[in-house]
């Protein structure tokens, strides 16, 4: 028994038991967001364990290929995490007495509100305090109202 | 256009590793193909040269290695230990770059790691919003908070300028000292 082998076996047997407990979450978590947070990470996690692992006990090209699919991973898992994610939160299946705290739902609905046309009062706008960012280079299709004013004055 | 030749140089190199063989056939394969592909979806121009360093990307690249073992350790304790009764919560969390490059890494960054995802990026509130797993009251908001400012600080140490930078310590700051109501 080599190093090599007891690397290759410790990456296979953690990247394994990673998959396992993000099945186990699956299960056992209550919604939509939870579920999706148990089916996507420990799985990426688990994977690059179980590909690094194979990846060390062949010869260079195979290996290449291998590394190739753990960069995608890495790519790509965030982009379907995040558009599920948000859809979940959208269509309503987040059940909100999940959640400790959501800061999210007042400037939401605010901006559904105004992209339905109704006025909204211009002081709730700017509700967390807004950093030094270039406000010019936002997509027009990103701010449906009146630009927002940097003079925010701390969370609420 | 040096930007189009290191465009078709990694596609090339994604051709050649994807066949797993450093043969002529293969480069001029790779080359049609990158060719193909940056004429059909060519990049939006970029307007600010943005600087890259390597070493910080590397550390950064450690960071959120490390933080994946210790986010995915947490979500495993939330299933095991909590399962049906798991919470969370989403937290409003300044953001500090204007640059899209390092918005859209920062937005990466914080969902591959296990137990938090981005669910809104307002970049004219210069705000956006995380869900995270496994919060338990009012402490963990902030805790969430501080641990997504210190993701974008080193995201913005390695593909941000020296001005912004500056802005983003002076926002984290700015954070640490106001007082949530």
């Amino acid at each position: 028994m080599t190093v090599v082998d007891v690397v290759t076996a410790v990456l296979l047997l953690t990247g394994a038991l990673s998959c396992l407990l993000g099945a186990l979450g699956l299960v056992r978590f209550p919604d939509v967001p939870s579920r999706l947070q148990a089916a996507t990470k420990p799985q990426t996690l688990g994977l690059l364990l179980i590909l690094v692992g194979t990846a060390i006990r062949l010869e260079f090209e195979s290996a290449a290929t291998l590394l190739l699919v753990v960069l995608f991973q890495i790519f790509t898992a965030p982009v379907i995490s995040q558009i599920v994610g948000r859809s979940a939160y959208r269509a309503g299946t987040l059940r909100s007495d999940e959640l400790v705290v959501d800061e999210l739902a007042d400037p939401m609905a605010r901006d559904d509100l105004r992209a339905a046309g109704t006025p909204v009062a211009d002081v709730a706008v700017a509700d967390v305090a807004v950093a030094d960012v270039a406000v010019a280079d936002v997509p027009a299709d990103d701010v449906p109202g009146p630009a927002p004013r940097p003079d925010g004055e701390g969370p609420s | 256009m040096r930007r189009r030749l290191t465009q078709l140089f990694w596609l090339t190199v994604v051709w050649v590793l994807l066949w797993g063989t450093l043969s002529p056939a293969t480069i001029v394969g790779g080359v049609i193909v990158a060719g193909i592909v940056t004429w059909l979806f060519p990049l939006p121009p970029m307007r600010d040269h943005v600087p890259l360093r390597p070493l910080r990307l590397l550390a950064l690249a450690g960071y959120m290695a490390v933080d994946m073992f210790r986010s995915a350790a947490g979500v495993a304790w939330e299933a095991v230990w909590h399962g049906p009764r798991a919470r969370a919560g989403i937290v409003a969390v300044p953001l500090l770059s204007g640059s899209a490059r390092a918005v859209a890494l920062i937005a990466g960054a914080v969902t591959l790691s296990p137990g938090s995802y981005v669910l809104q990026i307002d970049r004219g509130r210069g705000t956006f919003w995380v869900y995270a797993l496994g919060m338990r009251g009012e402490g963990d908001v902030e805790r969430v908070r501080r641990a997504m400012l210190l993701m974008q600080r080193k995201v913005i140490a390695a593909v941000g300028t020296a001005g912004e930078l500056a802005d983003c310590d002076r926002g984290i700051a700015a954070a640490g000292t106001e007082k949530t109501p």
